[in-house]
C-alpha cells in the first residue's frame, strides 16, 4: 500500500501544487448547482495510487451527481478542477479523455448488457474495425478479453451471454470492462453501489480481485451503502453531507459504522424536537395481503392522527408498498380499505380516480415529475383534485378555489404569495408546499408521503413538518416513506423498516435516529444498542 | 426526544425566497410581458398598413376584408380539431386533413352519385370523421402506438378512400339550398365565420372555465401528475381524438356546403395553414401555450399575409413560402418563450 505521505486532514486544502502526482484523482472546488438547489458544494476529493478508497452519505447528499460529473453526463460549475495523476481534465469531462485518463466507472447494475456475449459486453465502445471491411474482427476481440480475464485470473468462457452469468461473474466482466485500458498499476476505478447485487460469499471474492487491483497499484472509489463493507474494505474514507464534504480521507482503521452513521447524519439538520402522539384508536386505514415488487404478504393498520414511517434501503420494498397504498403502482394482490371504503390495490387501469374519492393523497418524491405541473399556476395545481367535485359540470367555480387558493398559501406560508405565478417559478421548498397543500386542502384520510422534505431548504422543511403533524391532528391517517432518519424521528410514531421485501424491525416509542440508522444499514448479525424496538 | 442540535439557531425562513414573482416588476419586465403577448398582433397591424401604403386602393376595401374573413371556415375547424389533440399532449395528428378529405368527399359523392338527401349524407360524413378519430384514439392510446405514425398512416388511408370514391375528380352539384348554411350573409360576412367564432369561444371557455377542461390542460402538462390526482388521463386522450375527428367531419360539411362540392385532391395543402395557424398562436395571447384564441388570431393573421402579396403580384407559391416561413419562425418563438419561463 502507498498511501501514506498525505494524512489530508479537512483542513489542509492549501498544500502546495507540487505534491500532484500524488495523487491519482485530485477534485478541487466542485460545485454542482441545479436551479435553486445546491446539489455539491466545494466538494474535495484525493485518492492515492493504489488506494481503496470509500465514499459515503445519504441518498442525496451528492454522491451521483459527483460521479455523472467525473463521467461527463453533467457540466460541474465553473472553478473547480479535476486531475488524475497530476493532469488537468478539461471540463465538462469527455468520454474519451477520461478514458485516455485511465477513469472508469461500474454503474449500479454494472452497467452489462444481458443479451450480449462476455466479449460484446467487455468490448463494448472498444471494438476495432478492420480497415478496409469496417468489420469488427471477432477473434480478435475475443482474445483481447481473454487477456484482460486472465490478467483478473478469473477466465471466463467469452462466448457466453451475460444474462446467464452468476452475479459474481457479472462483477468480474464490468470490472474486466474497467480495467482493459488500464496499465498494470495505474488507473481510477469507481463502483457506483456496484456491489448491490451480490450475495455475501461474492462480495467477498469480488473484494478479493478488487484488493488484488489494488495492490498493484490501481486506485478503486467505492461508494456503497453498505457501510459495513466500507469499513472493512477501505483504505480511507470521505463522507458527504448535503453536497459538502464533512470528514476527508479518515482513515477507515479509526472509524466504525457507528461513527460514520454519525457524520453522514450530521446534527444540523434539526428543525424540531417530538411533539406528543395523536395517535387515536379508530383504524382509518387497513391493508391486507399486500404484495408488490419484493414485498409480500403484507397487512398494515394505520390508525387516525397516526403518522406510520416506511424505511429501509432502496430495493427494500418500502417505497413500493408506500406507492401501491396510494394507487400509483399497480400492486399484485392486495386490498385497502379507507374510512369504510374497499379497494383493491391490484390495478390494470392506473387511474387514481377512486382512491382520490376515497381520500387517498399522494405526495410523491419527484415533485415536478410526478407532483405539480410546473407550467401551471399555484392555484391551478391546488385546486386541481377537486374541481371535479367541487364545481359544476360547466363551471370550476372561481369563489371556492380562491379561497381554497388563499387559505393554502396562508397556511403553508408559500412564497410568492401569488396564486397565479405558474408553479416552476418557485423555490423547491414552496413547489413542496404547493404539492401538499393540493392534498391537504381535501381534507384527505389516508396521506401518503414520498420523502416529503427532499431537497427543501429550513424555512420549508419547518412549515412542511408542522403541517403535516396539523393533518394528523385533524385525524388524518399518515404513511411517511423516507430514507431520512431525522424526520422519520421528528414525525413518526412508528416506524416500519423494510429489508428484502419483509418488515425486518418496527420501531415505536421514543425514536431516535440513530436506532433507525442501524436499523436500515445495519446488519442482522450485528443488534447492537437499539433499546427503542420492541 | 428533543434532538440536540448544535448549529441549530433555528433561521426563519430567510431572503432568497422572495427573488422571483409571478408578476412583472420593473417596466422592462412589463414590456417583455407585453411584446410576448401581443407582438404578433403589433405585426399583423403593421402588414395591414404597409399593404395599404403599397396598394392603396386595392388592399383597404370590403372586398379584401370580406376575402380574408369569409374564406378561413375549413381553416377554422381544423385548427380546433388539431388543438384537441395538442392540448392533451399528442404532439402531431398529421391525419387532420385528410380527414377533413374525407369527410368532404363522403357527402357530396352521396348526395350526387347515390342519390341520398344531404342531411343523411352530412350525418354518415361526420359520422365516418369520428369513426377515424376511435381509431387513431384506440390506436395511439390503448395499444400505445406512435402519434406521428398512427396519423400519418390514418390520414393517408383515407385519403386514398376518398380519391377512390371521388375518382380522382371533383364532386360537385350539390343544391344550392344547402349553401346557405354556410353561406347566408350577416353583417356583410358568411354565417360560417360565426360558427368559427362560437367554436372558437366555446373551446376557450372550456379550457379556461370547466373541470374538464382543467383536466384536458393538465394532461397536455403532465400525465403523470394528472393520473396522481385521479384524472383518467387515457379516457381524456381517447376523448380529445373522438373530438378531433368529429371537428373534422363538421367543418368539412360546412366548407362543402359554401363549395358545394369537393375535390379531394385538395386536402393536402391545408396540412401547412393548419400548423402553422396553430403554432402561430403559441406566440399570441398565452405565450407558449397552445390555445384557440391565439390560433384563431394565427389564422387571419397568415390570410392577410398571403392576401396582400398576392395583391402586390407574387404568385400562388407564395402562400407555401409564407406558410413555412412562419411555422418555422412561430415554432421557434414558441420554443424561445418556453425556455425563457415567464
Amino acid at each position: 500500500m502507498t498511501n501514506e505521505a498525505h494524512t489530508v486532514s479537512a483542513g489542509s486544502r492549501t498544500d502546495p501544487p507540487d505534491t500532484a502526482p500524488l495523487h491519482r484523482l485530485e477534485v478541487a472546488e466542485l460545485s454542482k448547482a441545479f436551479g435553486s438547489t445546491r446539489a455539491l458544494r466545494e466538494v474535495h476529493l484525493r485518492i492515492a495510487p493504489g488506494e481503496l478508497h470509500g465514499l459515503v452519505g445519504q441518498n442525496g447528499c451528492g454522491k451521483s451527481t459527483l460521479v455523472k460529473i467525473l463521467t461527463g453526463v453533467y457540466a460541474p460549475d465553473p472553478g473547480a478542477s479535476i486531475a488524475v495523476d497530476g493532469r488537468q481534465l478539461a471540463l465538462p469531462v469527455r468520454p474519451m479523455q477520461q478514458r485516455e485518463a485511465g477513469v472508469s466507472v461500474v454503474h449500479q447494475n454494472s452497467g452489462l448488457v444481458d443479451d450480449l456475449t462476455v466479449w460484446e459486453n467487455v468490448r463494448l465502445g472498444h471494438y476495432r474495425a478492420g480497415r478496409l471491411s469496417r468489420r469488427i474482427n471477432r477473434r480478435e476481440e475475443q482474445r483481447a478479453t481473454e487477456r484482460v480475464l486472465a490478467r483478473l485470473d478469473r477466465p471466463l468462457d467469452v462466448g457466453r451471454q451475460v444474462g446467464q452469468l452468476s452475479a459474481e461473474d457479472r462483477a468480474v466482466v464490468a470490472i474486466a470492462r474497467a480495467v482493459q485500458d488500464h496499465r498494470p498499476g495505474g488507473g481510477l476505478i469507481v463502483f457506483d453501489e456496484s456491489t448491490r447485487a451480490l450475495g455475501r460469499s461474492a462480495r467477498a471474492r469480488f473484494f478479493e480481485l478488487v484488493r488484488s487491483l489494488v495492490d498493484e497499484g490501481t486506485s478503486v472509489l467505492l461508494i456503497s451503502h453498505q457501510l459495513e463493507e466500507v469499513v472493512e474494505a477501505t483504505d480511507r474514507v470521505t463522507v458527504l453531507r448535503d453536497g459538502a464534504v464533512v470528514e476527508a480521507g479518515l482513515r477507515t482503521s479509526e472509524v466504525d459504522e457507528v461513527s460514520l452513521t454519525r457524520m453522514m447524519l450530521g446534527r444540523h439538520l434539526v428543525t424540531h424536537g417530538r411533539v406528543g402522539s395523536q395517535v387515536r384508536d379508530k383504524v382509518v386505514a387497513s391493508v391486507r395481503g399486500l404484495a408488490v415488487g419484493p414485498v409480500t404478504g403484507l397487512d398494515l393498520d394505520i390508525r387516525r392522527g397516526e403518522i406510520l414511517g416506511l424505511t429501509g434501503l432502496i430495493g427494500s420494498g418500502f417505497v413500493e408498498t408506500a406507492e401501491a397504498l396510494a394507487g400509483a403502482r399497480p400492486a399484485d394482490v392486495g386490498t385497502l380499505s379507507v374510512h369504510g371504503r374497499d379497494l383493491a390495490l391490484d390495478r390494470k387501469r392506473g387511474c387514481t380516480e377512486e382512491f382520490v374519492d376515497a381520500g387517498v393523497a399522494f405526495v410523491p418524491e419527484r415533485r415536478l415529475e410526478a407532483g405539480v405541473a410546473g407550467e401551471l399556476s399555484v392555484a391551478d395545481n391546488l385546486t386541481l383534485p377537486r374541481v371535479r367535485s367541487r364545481g359544476g359540470r360547466l363551471r370550476t367555480g372561481s369563489a371556492w378555489q380562491s379561497e381554497e387558493t388563499a387559505a393554502m398559501i396562508a397556511k403553508l406560508d408559500i412564497r410568492p404569495p401569488h396564486p397565479q405565478a405558474p408553479v416552476h417559478t418557485l423555490s423547491g421548498g414552496n413547489q413542496q408546499k404547493v404539492l401538499l397543500g393540493k392534498w391537504l386542502a381535501g381534507a384527505p384520510n389516508l396521506l401518503v408521503l414520498h420523502e416529503p422534505t427532499q431537497a427543501v431548504d429550513v424555512g420549508a422543511r419547518h412549515d412542511i413538518i408542522d403541517a403535516i403533524r396539523e393533518a394528523a391532528r385533524d385525524g388524518c391517517g399518515i404513511v411517511l416513506a423516507s430514507i431520512d432518519p431525522v424526520d422519520l424521528a421528528v414525525l413518526c410514531d412508528r416506524v416500519l423498516v423494510f429489508r428484502d421485501g419483509r418488515v425486518a424491525k418496527e420501531l415505536s416509542g421514543e425514536l431516535e435516529q440513530d436506532a433507525i440508522v442501524h436499523a436500515v444499514f445495519g446488519d442482522d448479525t450485528k443488534p447492537q444498542e437499539e433499546g427503542q424496538s420492541d | 426526544m428533543d434532538v440536540t442540535s448544535q448549529q441549530d439557531t433555528d433561521t426563519p425562513p430567510a431572503a432568497p425566497k422572495a427573488a422571483r414573482t409571478g408578476k412583472p416588476t420593473s417596466t422592462s419586465a412589463l414590456a417583455v410581458h407585453f411584446a410576448s403577448r401581443y407582438s404578433v398582433i403589433a405585426i399583423w397591424v403593421a402588414m395591414i398598413a404597409v399593404y395599404a401604403a403599397a396598394e392603396p386602393g386595392v388592399f383597404l376595401t370590403k372586398g379584401t376584408f370580406q376575402t380574408i374573413f369569409g374564406s378561413q371556415q375549413a381553416l377554422v375547424f381544423l385548427t380546433m380539431a388539431l388543438l384537441c389533440t395538442v392540448c392533451v399532449g399528442e404532439f402531431v395528428d398529421l391525419s387532420v386533413p385528410a380527414v377533413f378529405g374525407f369527410s368532404a368527399t363522403i357527402l357530396p359523392v352521396l348526395v350526387v352519385e347515390h342519390g341520398w338527401g344531404v342531411w343523411p349524407a352530412a350525418f354518415v360524413a361526420v359520422l365516418g370523421a369520428i369513426v377515424v378519430g376511435v381509431v387513431n384514439g384506440l390506436l395511439v392510446v390503448v395499444v400505445g402506438v406512435n402519434t406521428i405514425v398512427v396519423t400519418l398512416g390514418m390520414g393517408t388511408l383515407v385519403g386514398g378512400i376518398a380519391l377512390w370514391l371521388s375518382h380522382l375528380n371533383t364532386v360537385s352539384g350539390l343544391p344550392t339550398g344547402f349553401g346557405k348554411i354556410a353561406l347566408y350573409s350577416v353583417g356583410g360576412l358568411p354565417v360560417s365565420f360565426y360558427y368559427g367564432v362560437v367554436l372558437v369561444a366555446g373551446f376557450a371557455y372550456l379550457l379556461a372555465c370547466t373541470p374538464l377542461g382543467r383536466h384536458i390542460r393538465f394532461v397536455g402538462a403532465n400525465r403523470e401528475v394528472s393520473r396522481l390526482s385521479g384524472i383518467r388521463v387515457n379516457r381524456i386522450r381517447f376523448g380529445s381524438f373522438v373530438a378531433s375527428g368529429a371537428l373534422c367531419g363538421v367543418g368539412a360539411v360546412i366548407s362543402v356546403a359554401a363549395l358545394g362540392g369537393y375535390n379531394p385532391t385538395t386536402s393536402d395543402t391545408l396540412l401547412l395553414p393548419v400548423f402553422a395557424s396553430v403554432f402561430l398562436g403559441t406566440a399570441i395571447v398565452l405565450p407558449g401555450r397552445f390555445n384557440p384564441i391565439g390560433t384563431f388570431i394565427g389564422i387571419y393573421f397568415l390570410a392577410t399575409g398571403i392576401l396582400g402579396l398576392q395583391l402586390l403580384g407574387l404568385e400562388a407559391w407564395v402562400s407555401s413560402v409564407f406558410y413555412g416561413g412562419v411555422l418555422v419562425a412561430a415554432v421557434t418563438i414558441s420554443t424561445l418563450l418556453r425556455r425563457r419561463g415567464p
